[in-house]
């Protein structure tokens, strides 16, 4: 008997402190702040398959806690919530750098082939001003129309860049860069068959 | 008898054993491995199909089962089951993989047929930009259509490029708006040369050809008409034709004469002004014209009064049929070329005041209007 009146009180701290068990509000606000920064920091677009992951990992740890919730003030268990918050958070945050370093690279990668292309239409327009300008009127016109295209896509480029939508800037990058390539070497073909010939004096038409 | 029960507590004994084998082996394992990495091996599978790019919300959906159920692996791994309690987790497990079977299928059979999709996308708009090529080259009107063909060219690059990374999306849109952009080019083909498909224009110059021929016949003494279409000049004399050369016109002779510089050869009647042998042209030989006339003027000031030409523009003038002289100068700014053999030929022909009618084309089905009509029957086709 003595032994009852002993347990009991033990026994109803035990019940109170099971009764009070909470949700871990706290880590899972960070797991949540830890997602939301991986998203910004453009994880969906650079680790997608990841970004998914982490994704469901909040929603299963939402769920946890919903199950937990519902069941009686008694038998709640907010461990596995836990667990589940703390890794999310990690993965999150190892997502962020790793989207991060990723976007980091794609910028790079578009800033290096927009040089290029910005280098490459300067030389295709130092090119044109030494393109025999009589010998075939409509081609070297033709010309001058096709690197002006080129000198406005590399707004576009630039755009692109601003958008933060790099593999475009990229691409429209290279593209640049193959297109005034190509345009120089047919201005450098009429240089070496017609040599730096002056047309006739310019007149009235 | 005594030999029979050993035998019967031994295989009861050996069917005990099994049991209680099969129960403790239940036991330990909550999860069979195998499901969990089968379900491993469909989450690779996805991310090589680049699922979450192609299909998002299907990766996305697949991602957040398999996410919830290996957070429960991982909390299942302490449980002890027994052989007869149905395992939830499991048969989720397996109802996921059988899912993800079927979603690997499916997306790659979707994978495939976007890349069939791109790829033909992109031999089709090839295939029209190189038709659309020779068109534009066959009537000189590379110049009308401005920076539009590099826009389309860079586009197809893009294509290209993106099929090449595997983004067949991107390669379809890029390929998509290449393909707008030349209907674009047929649009404004249609918008500048539209006049030589124009009935009533052709009707009007057909009236100008003919009164030039009449005046040549009244007056017995020859006359000149020019086709630019056609790319060809007629010598009349008499009402008769007496010969015909092929000739080039301005760099961008096949437009409306507009302002000067703008490297088109006018369209209207004009008179020879001025016969230039050698020494008084740098050409072979020259013949120049009236040009502006009244009409052209007229033409001119309105354009400029709508709006339509900068009032900082002029009108231009020194348009002539002239020779090959000047190897650099082998085509024209606005003028009518002739190899120098027709030019002499011509030129002994001719003489002050010969009238000179150059006209868009001479009849209905001239080239331009032949190309405009096939571009017009391709737009729809990519």
């Amino acid at each position: 008997m003595d032994i009852r009146l002993t347990a009991l009180p033990a026994i109803c701290a035990l019940l109170l402190l099971t009764a009070c068990a909470k949700p871990p509000t706290e880590q899972i606000e960070a797991a949540e702040k830890a997602i939301k920064e991986a998203r910004e920091s453009g994880a969906s677009t650079y680790v997608p398959e990841e970004y998914a992951k982490i994704e469901g990992t909040l929603a299963a740890l939402k769920k946890e806690e919903t199950d937990q919730e519902s069941k009686f003030s008694l038998l709640r268990d907010y461990g596995k919530v836990e667990q589940l918050a703390v890794a999310a958070k990690n993965e999150a945050e190892h997502l962020k750098t790793e989207a991060t370093k990723k976007k980091e690279e794609a910028k790079t990668a578009a800033l290096q082939a927009q040089q290029v292309a910005q280098e490459a239409v300067k030389t295709t327009l130092e090119l044109v001003a030494k393109a025999p300008t009589g010998k075939d009127r409509a081609a070297l016109e033709s010309i001058k129309a096709d690197v002006e295209a080129l000198k406005a896509s590399l707004n576009q480029v630039q755009m692109a860049i601003d958008t933060e939508d790099y593999p475009t800037a990229q691409t429209r990058a290279k593209a640049i860069h193959e297109k005034s390539h190509a345009v120089s070497q047919e201005i450098e073909a009429a240089l070496a068959k017609t040599g730096k010939g002056k047309p006739a004096a310019a007149k009235k038409k | 008898m005594s030999s029979h029960c050993p035998r019967a507590t031994w295989a009861i004994l050996g069917w005990g054993a099994l049991v209680l084998a099969g129960s403790l082996s239940g036991c330990v394992e909550g999860v069979p491995q195998d499901v969990i990495e089968a379900v491993e091996n469909i989450d690779r599978d996805l991310m090589d199909l680049r699922a979450a790019e192609f299909s998002p919300s299907e990766y996305a959906k697949f991602a957040h089962q398999w996410m919830a159920l290996k957070a429960r692996v991982q909390a299942d791994e302490d449980l002890i089951r027994w052989p007869w309690e149905p395992n939830s987790l499991e048969i989720a497990l397996r109802r996921l993989q059988e899912e993800g079977v079927h979603t690997v299928s499916r997306l790659t059979k979707e994978r495939e047929s976007l890349r069939r999709s791109a790829k033909d996308k992109i031999a089709r708009v090839e295939d029209r930009i190189r038709t659309m090529t020779l068109q534009v080259s066959a009537i000189d009107s590379r110049l009308v259509l401005g920076q539009k063909p590099v826009e389309t060219d860079l586009l197809m690059k893009q294509a290209h490029a993106f099929y090449e990374q595997g983004r067949y999306d991107r390669s379809l849109d890029a390929s998509d708006r290449a393909a707008q952009n030349l209907a674009t080019q047929a649009a404004v083909l249609t918008s500048e040369l539209g006049r030589y498909a124009n009935r009533d224009r052709i009707s009007r110059w057909q009236q100008m050809v003919k009164e030039t021929i009449t005046w040549s016949r009244t007056h017995r003494t020859s006359a000149i008409v020019i086709s630019k279409a056609d790319r060809v000049l007629t010598l009349y004399r008499n009402g008769q034709k007496v010969l015909s050369y092929p000739v080039r016109l301005g760099f961008n002779g096949i437009r409306e004469k507009r302002y000067q510089g703008d490297g088109a050869t006018p369209e209207g009647r004009y008179r020879i002004t001025s016969k230039r042998g050698r020494g008084q042209t740098q050409f072979y030989r020259a013949l120049l014209l009236d040009y502006p006339n009244e009409d052209d003027r007229r033409r001119f000031q309105l354009a400029q009064k709508t709006g339509q030409i900068s009032a900082s523009r002029a009108i231009g003038g020194q348009i002539e049929i002239h020779g090959v002289e000047n190897e650099l100068m082998a085509q024209t700014l606005g003028c009518v070329m002739l190899d120098n053999p027709h030019m002499a030929l011509l030129y002994d022909r001719v003489d002050k005041g010969t009238p000179v009618t150059i006209v868009g084309a001479l009849h209905e089905q001239n080239s331009v209007a032949l190309t405009l009509a096939t571009l017009d029957d391709r737009r729809e086709e990519t």
